[in-house]
Formats: C-alpha cells, sequence, structure tokens
C-alpha cells in the first residue's frame, strides 16, 4: 500500500485537482468528517483512552456502525476499487521510515567513526542486517503472493462463509486457523492486511497475525526438536500464543478504534482490461516493494541490538524470576529471531527459568523490531505501537500464567 | 518511467538474491543450507515480478497515450499510486547493493569474543574413539566428551579440531565456531581455549593438533573446556562456515559426530 498518511497529518494535497477541503462525499478527509481533524495523529492520540469520537469508517456506506466489528472501510474488498476510493496522498511512512533507519543507523555509524566500535563491527552489522533481510525475504515473497491472490482471486463471501458472523466468535476460529500458514512472522503481516481488505473483521485477522507464526506445524516442530523431552514447552507455547492471539483480538474488539488504522490502500490502478492476474501480479509487486522496505528498517535496528548488545550481558538477570522474564521478553523483541530458529535461542539460555524462555518464544514472533516495522508499513504507525506494546504486555502474562501452570 | 524505476528495483533485489544462491553459495554465509532453495525460488520469483512490472508500464503508458485523447472525469486521481512507489521501498537497494557488491564475510570472532559459549547437547552415549593416532573431531563433540563422558575417554588421547581464531584480551586465544539455527542474528558460539601455541591473527581458520588441557575433573561440568596444542595449521575457510564439523582427514568420524 501506498502509505497514505493523510490522517496522520490531517492534510491533503490536491492530487485530484480538487480543492483540500473534503468537497467529495466518499474522499479520504475522514478526519475532517467526523469533525476532530487530528483524531488519528500519532503524536496527540495518546494511549487506549482515546475519546469515543465516531470512528472513521462509520460513514462509508457498507461499513456497519459498530466501531469494532467490521472496521476498515471498504475499498480494498471490492473486486473492483472504482470510484468509491478516495486519492490518496504520498506516503510519509516511507519518509518516517528512512527517519528511523537513520535515527538506529547513525549512532552506530558515529560509534563506529569515534573508534568506539571496530572495522569488525561494522562489518559484523552489516552481515547481521542482511542475514536478516535475506532470511526474512521468501517468507515475505510467499506471504505477499498469498495476500495478492486472496486479494484478486477470493471473494469476500468465502471467509464471511467461513467465521461465525459474530466477531467475538470469529476471533477465535482465526486463532486456531493460523497453524494453516507455514512460515515465520514475517509472511502473516501481509495475508492479515489482505484478509482485513476483503471484509474479515480486523478483531480477527489480528488474531491470525498473531497466532500464524506462533503455532504452525514448522515452528512447533523446531520447538520440540530444540527442547528435546520436554513436549511441556511445547504444549506451554501453543497455548499461550493462542491464548495472547485471542485475547488481543477481543481486546481489539473491546478497545480498538478503527481510526488507528490506515485506511488500506489501493492497489495501484492497472490498464483497461486488466484482469484478475494483471491484478494479482500488480498487487505483489507493490506490496512486496513497501513491505520490503519496512523488513530493512526491522532488520537495521535488529542488526544494531544484536551488535551493541552482547550476549554476556544475559547473566545479570537470570538471577530474579520476574526480571528475567522481562528480560527475555525485551530480548525476543530486540533480537528479531525468526520464529522457526527462536527455540533454538531459548534452549540455548541457560540459567533462565523455562517460564522466561517461554516468554522468549511467545512474545518473538508477536512483537519484534521487524515485526513491527512491517506492521507500521502495512497499518501505520497509529497502529503499529499500540498494537505491538498491548500485545507484549498481554504475551508476556499469558506467558508466566502459562509457565506456572504447565511448566 | 517510475514504473520501470519500481520495476527495476525488483529486478535488483531478484538479481541480488540469486546472485548468493544460484550463481554462488554466499548465502550460507547468512542463512541455513535449507534456506538456498526458497532464496532460488525468491529471486526467480522477484525477477519475474519485475519483468512483469516493465511490460505493464509500456502498457500504462499506452493506456495513457489513449487516455489523453478522451479526458478522464475529475476522479482520476487514479493513477496516483502507480505514480509513486513506495518511497520506503527503495532502502530494499541497501541489502541488495551489498549483496551484489561485496556480500559482507560470515561472522566470526567479533561475535564470538563478545558472546559466552554455548552449552552443547547431552550425549547419550559415546561412540569409542579410534583405537590410535590424532582423532578428528567437532568442538561440539569436543566440548561433550570433555564434560560429559565418565568414561574420560580424551584422557591421554590427541585430537583434531579445525575452527576460526577468536583472540582474547589477555594475549591468548580460543578455537571458535558459530552455529546458526535460522540466520546469522542467531548465532550461537562454541569455544575451546588453546594453550602452548601463539595466537595467529584474528579469524584464521586453523586446525589444531593437541591433548585436553587439564582443569578441573575431566568427565565433570566443571571440566575446562581447553586444549594444549602442539600443531597449528592455516586452513581455507569451510565452504558451510557454520557447521561444526571434524577435519577432513578421516570422513568417516564426521558421519559419527
Amino acid at each position: 500500500m501506498d502509505g497514505p498518511d493523510a490522517v496522520v497529518d490531517g492534510r491533503r494535497p490536491a492530487a485530484d485537482g480538487l480543492p483540500n477541503s473534503g468537497d467529495l462525499p466518499n474522499s479520504g478527509d475522514l478526519p475532517d468528517i467526523d469533525g476532530l481533524p487530528d483524531s488519528g495523529d500519532v503524536a496527540t492520540a495518546g494511549g487506549l483512552s482515546n475519546p469515543g469520537d465516531v470512528p472513521n469508517s462509520g460513514d462509508l456506506p457498507n461499513s456497519g456502525d459498530a466501531p469494532d466489528a467490521d472496521g476498515l472501510p471498504d475499498s480494498d474488498g471490492l473486486p473492483d476499487p472504482g470510484g468509491s476510493t478516495p486519492p490518496r496522498v504520498r506516503p510519509l511512512s516511507g519518509r518516517a521510515a528512512v527517519l528511523v533507519a537513520g535515527a538506529v543507523t547513525l549512532p552506530l555509524a558515529a560509534l563506529w567513526a569515534l573508534g568506539g566500535l571496530s572495522g569488525r563491527a561494522f562489518t559484523t552489522w552489516q552481515t547481521v542486517c542482511v542475514a536478516v533481510a535475506v532470511q526474512a525475504l521468501p517468507f515475505l515473497v510467499l506471504g505477499t503472493l498469498v495476500s495478492s491472490a486472496i486479494s484478486a482471486f477470493v471473494p469476500p463471501s468465502v471467509f464471511s462463509r467461513a467465521l461465525p458472523r459474530r466477531p467475538a466468535l470469529a476471533v477465535p476460529v482465526a486463532s486456531a486457523a493460523g497453524v494453516v500458514l507455514p512460515g515465520c512472522e514475517c509472511a502473516s503481516v501481509p495475508v492479515a492486511k489482505s484478509l482485513i481488505g476483503r471484509g474479515v473483521p480486523p478483531a480477527a485477522a489480528f488474531a491470525f497475525l498473531l497466532s500464524a507464526p506462533a503455532v504452525n506445524p514448522v515452528v512447533l516442530m523446531s520447538t520440540a526438536v530444540a527442547f528435546p523431552g520436554d513436549p511441556a514447552m511445547v504444549a506451554a507455547r501453543l497455548v499461550a500464543s493462542l491464548a495472547v492471539s485471542t485475547g488481543m483480538g477481543w481486546l481489539w474488539l473491546r478497545l480498538g478504534r478503527t481510526e488507528w488504522l490506515r485506511p488500506p490502500a489501493r492497489r495501484p490502478e492497472l490498464p483497461a482490461g486488466g484482469g484478475r492476474w494483471a491484478r494479482f501480479a500488480a498487487g505483489f509487486q507493490h506490496d512486496f516493494l513497501h513491505a520490503g522496505g519496512f523488513l530493512v528498517v526491522g532488520a537495521m535496528a535488529a542488526a544494531t541490538f544484536n551488535v551493541l548488545v552482547p550476549r554476556s550481558v544475559l547473566g545479570f538477570f537470570s538471577d530474579s524470576p520476574w526480571a528475567s522474564v522481562l528480560f527475555l521478553a525485551l530480548l525476543a523483541v530486540v533480537l528479531a529471531v525468526c520464529s522457526e530458529a527462536d527455540a533454538f535461542i531459548a534452549a540455548s539460555l541457560t540459567g533462565f527459568s523455562p517460564t522466561a524462555k517461554l516468554a522468549f518464544m511467545v512474545v518473538g514472533p508477536m512483537v519484534d523490531l521487524k515485526l513491527v516495522a512491517l506492521q507500521a508499513g502495512a497499518f501505520g504507525r497509529a497502529f503499529a505501537l499500540r498494537f505491538s506494546l498491548a500485545t507484549g504486555v498481554v504475551a508476556v502474562a499469558a506467558s508466566a500464567l502459562t509457565g506456572w501452570w504447565l511448566l | 518511467m517510475r514504473d520501470l524505476l519500481r520495476s527495476g528495483l525488483l529486478l535488483v533485489t531478484g538479481t541480488a538474491v540469486l546472485r548468493v544462491s544460484l550463481v554462488s553459495d554466499i548465502c550460507l554465509r547468512y542463512v541455513k543450507p535449507g534456506m538456498q532453495p526458497l532464496l532460488v525460488a525468491t529471486g526467480f520469483t522477484l525477477v519475474a515480478a519485475g519483468l512483469l512490472g516493465v511490460h505493464r508500464a509500456e502498457q500504462a503508458a499506452a493506456h495513457r497515450r489513449a487516455a489523453r485523447q478522451d479526458p478522464p472525469p475529475a476522479r482520476d486521481g487514479h493513477g496516483h499510486d502507480h505514480e509513486h512507489t513506495p518511497r520506503v521501498a527503495w532502502l530494499l537497494l541497501l541489502p541488495a547493493l551489498a549483496l551484489l557488491l561485496f556480500a559482507p564475510p560470515a561472522l566470526g570472532s567479533y561475535t564470538a569474543s563478545r558472546d559466552t559459549a554455548a552449552p552443547v547437547e547431552e550425549y547419550e552415549e559415546f561412540a569409542p574413539l579410534p583405537r590410535q593416532g590424532a582423532v578428528p573431531l567437532t568442538l561440539t563433540e569436543f566440548t561433550a566428551r570433555v564434560r560429559q563422558d565418565e568414561e574420560r575417554s580424551l584422557a591421554g588421547r590427541t585430537v583434531v579440531m579445525q575452527g576460526f581464531v577468536t583472540p582474547r584480551a589477555d594475549g591468548t586465544w580460543d578455537l571458535s565456531r558459530l552455529l546458526i539455527a535460522c540466520c546469522a542474528a542467531d548465532a550461537r558460539t562454541l569455544t575451546v581455549t588453546v594453550h602452548g601455541a601463539a595466537a595467529p591473527p584474528a579469524d584464521t581458520w586453523v586446525r589444531v593438533t593437541g591433548a585436553w588441557h587439564p582443569g578441573g575433573t575431566l568427565g565433570t561440568a566443571g571440566a575446562a573446556v581447553a586444549l594444549d596444542v602442539t600443531e597449528v595449521v592455516p586452513t581455507p575457510e569451510p565452504p558451510l562456515p557454520y557447521l561444526d564439523r571434524a577435519p577432513e582427514p578421516d570422513p568417516a568420524e564426521d558421519a559419527g559426530a
């Protein structure tokens, strides 16, 4: 998607040649329509206690007025976006991503220049950064292929039939459906986005987004291999991950605001006569490039922490049970290890309690730097920050409870 | 024009992936060997998408030329997304060009020196060592025999191991190996402290011959994972840098390890 941050800064270039005054009934001036110019502003809309204003989607014809249930504007869900979709603005998110990348990279470069880090450290940074990106690319391609195929070939009715009508029931079903997408977390972000585009309630799509990288067979197998003779760990991972994804889905139903979500961008317009395959190809090209850019941001951030934080500091935190759980959860966020590999890391963290290792494996596939970057690209920063923060808290709590129960 | 740039970006990224996975084995510096076929498929997919994009751009140009004769309605803000490559996408050029132009090396002593040695798996039993001669061992098996083998099979034996050099601050050095589970970001370190030889340059791959350096009680968790070396021979970097293998002389031992 083209990162339309129209909501974020509340202004809109006159891309269509019309004045920027919200005179198109169906245009993207949602902030103007609901009377809260900055309702979606990242900088000002703090916390979960957003005033209960009418969500943006409420004024679109076919989205219900329940703020939580069907969430997003419909545009992407229609086979042909047609004229109901507003023109989009240039992506500010791209600029922001470059800024983030710079903010992450510059301290490293400065340290290096000052002699604080050797040239080998910089080489190591490059290697780790490239490694994270190379490792994630196949999964990102897979995820983008699946999501483009969903958008191009699967009519929305398929999902409305497959999922229970009530969102509260659809959430656990979607969470359990995460079993079918083998791969790591990079694949699930574009898929979740396309599901929302096809009319799946965001709460259910987010449950899927969180559970898919954690409970698919490949990941469970690698967990079993990493913890030989310890099936309780596999069970605990499955239980805790499903609990977190379901819990977050329900939490979204209760507290989620659609204005945190950037409205889905339209796929690039096709030449006349472009069929489903052309739409599939164009969607893939566009979505892959967009997500790929954010992947690089995440890889840079993860590489920076990987180089700056030596693994040997782990020893300081392993003594206190609570600190160790929190510390390993935080480590999972900054290391951004692929969910297929994190069990091996967790197993190698000797000296930590099983519950702390469980927290590492539950948090990692749901919240990490790479993933936050990808989510910011797909859904917007306002969403990514809140959602990741809440997910982190819920995941730590669920890990602690599950660890106490099963391990 | 922008369509062409965008397609070019896909082509460059795809070519870079193919360069390190299909044309060479460079990708093994970054990811586990099992990823290589996936990377080849990824490279082809991206190149195909790029070529298709070029084709589509030509179609779109023709479309626009046609549209100029027949002015579109005002809502034709449409072409907009089409015109702009998401700006963040250009960041893909960084890793792509890095792979195409110089390809960063495999991780080495910098990573090993900042990590604590990873524990090795529990061995249920140890195969008997060859009766005589120097025994080629992986660092994993050496560590396991030193710390777990109650039979003390290493007592009085000479072993041969291969790894890279990680110098220590005090002038001594370690023989190291890095193991990865998925990609280089999750590298774990295996370390054998070397006694009795001056440190070669950091990151040199070497084959060392020596005997267990006494420290603690052999066969218990307190035993020092260390070696008194008699010979240090530089070797080329192995093609699979993150696979802990015993040195060549006795391939049969590799399989048993």
